[in-house]
């Protein structure tokens, strides 16, 4: 028996030395990184990005790095603060995005996250974040009580809870709707969350359900259940799917003659709709903070820079994620320095923020506080919908 | 000293190493039997739910919901394991699959308890929890120099190499009884250990459970390390994963599934900055091991020259 | 309402059944799971998104690339990932598996790179033309969906029974020695095997991309498992059972959706697995082997 437990400390020591020395030049390298340039008055910091940059949804976390490259860009030009981005990739998956943010977190020149892209992964980051007293802001993480995680847990992503009741308001107004049905992917944090959120506001404006039915990830037929909602046939079809589903959900629905509008969550507005879609995408109602079309130069400035960079043109993460560096920096310049707490605070106070998501402030859990703007999609565009 | 030692991101890759360990585990324990079960990341989703649900809902001490929830594991085990006992090789993968999937299809309906697939969160973490007693009790890591984070992943870490430790020695006692000799004797050909005497649906069934039990157990101690579970942790992906684990390292040594899994762990870490093409390098692995090595890295050869060239070592040096 | 489910239980079934075929074929000669097979499928539809709509080539053309290309992959599959395991000593037969799940994964990851992780759209207007009689509207997509799919079946059992190649194909799924020994070249058959059955999957992509238009990297994981279900549903190695079990899981998920819970749609494929290989796991439609499973 000693003989057996000795092996395995053994084995064990060498795994841990395996992983210490595996993993200790990596870190050194980029401690040098944040030492050499200390000179200036700028503010210089460094935060830490977690994103979902690999599987099947790296759609998302390629458009939020975008977004923030594109910020850096411009805050370090204008030269008030001074931004270095250390992006580490989550894969969507927990275990990776906590082993990602604990890295970054363990780098004492790191003054901040940005990130996890999902819900599901901010679950687990928060709490750690939090413990360790680094500020922490999603820009997508759009699910009930994340902010509510911590002190030092925020969001600037518009919350479900804000974003749909506007918008199933707003159509059911328009269309005098009594009956809905409501069309969701159950096997997804983002779509399941926005359906709890769908289901309470229905309830709330006393709508009757006529049927609730479900979809899975991979899933390309979406037939069986679209037929079944043709027969009872509702006013408006409430659907909580990501924009990838989402289109090919309405392309089918179109195909089989319905032809009611629908009212998606936040994962479902995206220029991407009509891509896929086509004319069939016209009718959707989303609420979002983000319009590209807005009439407004920042805007326009930014929806050029970005088509200009990355060839296409930016959705609300990407744009998300542009105005969270600059609300950072903000933060950062109003601190005047780059310390965890210190940011932590100043974080809490910003207040009405010109972003080109419109005016944007924290309330006291450090959630978004803002008015959403319902676009619906008509003649293949998103147009304000009034 | 010691806190600029411990860095919490290795503490942490540590710790799931460790768990990662756990689950190759699981399924050598089947494998020396003969058989593939491909439901031990059902069985995991099982033991993390049981675990998890009992502390938040009833406020059970972690230690006796852990156990909870690989009994639970184990009891279900049973359940698929005697029926099962007719299909041996790729039928039983595929069952066992099928299994799996049932299960995380009835975790993501079964919305009242399990709350559908957004998960459950704020499941108390082993670490934070020691971390609070501590604290209660008048300690401050800070007095060791330690910041919260390394305290925590600290103690985490320090708990599951002692899992680790105690189940390794179980596992190798076992091989070495009655009970490894007969399951060795069922995977070499299971006509002739039944006549030889062996009781085969006894030790089958009990290699399955035992996998079963593990993996549960490796579930719960997943729930309350990373504090949010949700359906997705246990799909299809984890239990190919837990597959390649024994695959990888070696099936026919325990030695081999411990190596894979911390290999396979480590691995996405270490190869970080290439992260793109991780999963593509991943798939190449794999091909690239069974048409080389299809045994596994570590097979019994290997270690026998290990154990002979340290023997020589040993007597190098007293002499 | 019924009649519209039924023809979309149908089609989907329709789809299920070609690519249960492609298993069924590999998985009767060589005793192999091909979990590789989703991803060739996934890789057959891609190449026509590529065809129809970046290069605006008609359909038929599509057809032709798609199978062209997967029947490569096919080669490849077969060359680097199977034949390295074969007769080699000492080799687990669960190596094939693992190796085949290495090459799905590279292959799932590979489609992330070349294409996004996004959805295309199958921009086709074939895939528009639809009549409609009384309140149903049925697309012609459909039909020749299911007309495929019943066509592919019977050649595939014609070319089987009938032919030199389909006879020796047997032979070298009844006994690989035996039939080495009596002149079939069995590495030949083998070969040729696992490239028609990729074929297949290309053919069922390019349907899939029609039918639903919606083609994604993920989609080849949902449907290499689905087709394992039918395979065990069907009997394993049986084309007529692969055809058959496509169809009953196509209705079965349908009307599951129509009349029951749509949350346990992905159920009924796993628990079919379970209970058939617990009650008949020769299938519903294989024959009673005496000896025991291998």
């Amino acid at each position: 028996m000693r003989k057996i437990l000795n092996k395995s400390f053994l084995l064990f020591t060498v795994l841990l030395l395996v992983v210490l020395t595996a993993c200790s030049n990596n870190s050194e390298t980029s401690g040098k990184k944040g030492d050499s340039k200390e000179s200036g008055k700028a503010v210089e910091a460094k935060i830490g990005v977690v994103s979902y940059l690999t599987g099947p949804g790296a759609a998302y976390g390629e458009a939020i790095t975008n977004g923030f490259n594109l910020a850096k860009k411009e805050i370090n030009a204008k030269g008030d603060v001074k931004i270095d981005l250390v992006v580490e990739d989550s894969a969507g998956k927990q275990e990776q995005a906590l082993s990602a943010a604990q890295k970054l977190m363990s780098d004492d020149s790191i003054v901040a996250l940005l990130g996890p892209t999902l819900s599901t992964e901010m679950n687990v980051v928060g709490p750690e974040a939090d413990l360790n007293g680094i500020p922490i802001m999603g820009t997508s993480t759009t699910a009930e009580g994340i902010p509510q995680i911590g002190d030092y847990v925020f969001r600037n992503s518009l919350p479900e809870a804000l974003a749909i009741p506007a918008a199933v308001k707003k159509a059911v107004d328009k269309y005098k709707v009594k009956k809905v049905a409501i069309l969701y992917g159950n096997d997804d944090v983002f779509t399941k969350s926005g359906y709890d959120t769908m289901k309470k506001t229905a309830e709330k404006m006393k709508l009757d359900v006529v049927t609730t039915e479900t979809f899975q990830k991979g899933q390309a037929d979406y037939n069986a259940q679209l037929t079944k909602i043709k027969g009872l046939q509702p006013d408006l079809i409430l659907c909580s799917a990501l924009y990838n589903e989402g289109a090919v959900i309405m392309d089918q629905a179109r195909k089989l003659g319905i032809d009611v509008p629908f009212v998606g969550g936040n994962g479902f507005n995206s220029p991407q709709v009509i891509q896929i879609a086509g004319q069939a995408a016209d009718g959707l109602i989303v609420a979002t903070p983000w319009f590209g079309d807005k009439q407004d130069p920042k805007v326009q400035e930014f929806v050029k820079k970005y088509e200009s960079e990355y060839g296409k043109k930016p959705d609300q993460f990407a744009a998300q994620a542009y105005d969270a560096l600059y609300i950072m920096a903000e933060a950062l310049k109003n601190a005047g320095e780059a310390d965890r707490d210190a940011l932590r605070d100043s974080l809490a106070e910003i207040k009405d923020f010109p972003g080109i998501l419109g005016k944007f402030s924290f309330d006291k859990d450090g959630d978004v506080v803002m008015d959403p703007t319902v676009l619906i999609i008509k003649d293949g565009k998103f147009q304000i919908f009034e | 000293m010691l806190g600029d030692f411990l860095n919490p991101y290795y503490l942490q890759v540590a710790s799931f190493i460790m768990i990662n360990i756990i689950l190759g585990l699981s399924i050598y324990v089947t494998l020396s039997s003969g058989q593939l079960s491909l439901g031990n990341a059902g069985f995991m989703g099982i033991g993390a739910y049981t675990s998890a649900l009992l502390t938040i809902n009833y406020d059970m001490p972690i230690v006796v919901s852990v156990i909870a929830g690989a009994i639970v594991a184990g009891l279900v085990g049973i359940l698929i394991g005697i029926p099962s006992l007719r299909l041996t090789g790729v039928y039983l993968a595929i069952a066992t699959l099928g299994f799996g999937e049932v299960i995380r299809v009835f975790m993501i309906n079964w919305e009242s308890l399990t709350k559908g697939a957004v998960g459950l969160s704020g499941i108390p973490q082993i670490g934070r929890e020691l971390l609070k007693v501590s604290r209660d009790a008048g300690f401050n890591p800070l007095d060791i120099g330690l910041k919260n984070n390394q305290y925590v992943y600290l103690l985490v870490l320090i708990i599951l190499v002692i899992i680790n430790i105690l189940l390794i020695w179980f596992l190798v006692r076992q091989n070495k009884s009655r009970v490894g000799r007969a399951f060795a004797a069922i995977k070499m050909d299971e006509k002739a250990a039944e006549a030889m005497g062996v009781n085969i649906t006894y030790y089958k069934v009990l290699s399955f459970v035992q996998g079963a039990v593990i993996s549960g157990f490796a579930g719960a101690l997943f729930a309350h390390v990373m504090g949010y579970i949700s359906p997705a942790d246990f799909s299809y992906h984890r239990a190919v994963e837990i597959l390649i684990f024994a695959v990888f390292g070696g099936s026919e040594v325990i030695w081999g599934s411990i190596f894979g899994a911390t290999f396979m762990t480590l691995m996405p870490e270490v190869l970080r900055f290439i992260s793109e093409y991780r999963y593509m390098i991943y798939g190449a692995i794999l091909i690239l091991m069974m048409a080389f090595r299809p045994q596994g890295i570590i097979d019994v050869p290997l270690l026998q020259k290990l154990q002979l060239s340290k023997r020589r070592g040993k007597h190098g040096s007293k002499n | 309402m019924l009649l519209e489910q039924l023809i979309n239980g149908i089609t989907l079934g329709s789809i299920y059944a070609i690519v249960a075929l492609g298993f069924t074929l590999v998985f009767g000669v060589l005793g192999i799971i091909n979990m590789a097979h989703g991803e060739i499928f996934m890789f057959g539809a891609f190449v026509g998104v590529m065809v129809t709509s970046t290069l605006g080539w008609p359909i038929w053309m599509a057809f032709l690339a798609a199978i062209i290309v997967t029947a490569i992959l096919g080669y490849m599959l077969e060359r680097f990932a199977l034949r390295p395991l074969r007769g080699k000593k000492g080799v687990s037969h669960l190596a094939p598996l693992i190796s085949t799940i290495g090459v799905s994964i590279l292959l799932e990851n590979l489609s992330h790179h070349l294409f996004g992780a996004g959805n295309h759209p199958f921009k086709n207007a074939f895939a528009e033309i639809h009549f409609t009689i009384g309140s149903i509207t049925i697309y012609v997509v459909q039909i020749v969906i299911f007309v495929i799919s019943v066509v592919l079946m019977m050649a595939l059992s014609y070319w089987l029974s009938k032919t030199r190649a389909g006879k020796a194909l047997r032979a070298t799924a009844e006994n690989l020695d035996t039939a080495s020994i009596l002149g079939v070249n069995t590495r030949q058959i083998i070969t040729l095997t696992v490239v028609m059955a990729s074929a297949m999957g290309g053919i069922a992509g390019i349907l899939v991309g029609m039918a639903f238009n919606s083609v994604n990297p993920q989609m080849g994981l949902s449907m290499g498992l689905k087709g394992l279900a039918i395979i065990i549903l069907g009997g394993m190695g049986n084309v007529k059972g692969a055809m058959a079990g496509g169809l009953i899981l196509g209705l079965a998920e349908t009307l599951i959706v129509a009349y029951g819970d749509s949350g346990y749609r992905d159920a009924i494929a796993f628990l079919a697995i379970i209970v058939i290989l617990l009650i008949r796991p020769q299938g519903l439609f294989g024959q009673k082997t005496s000896e025991g499973r291998p």
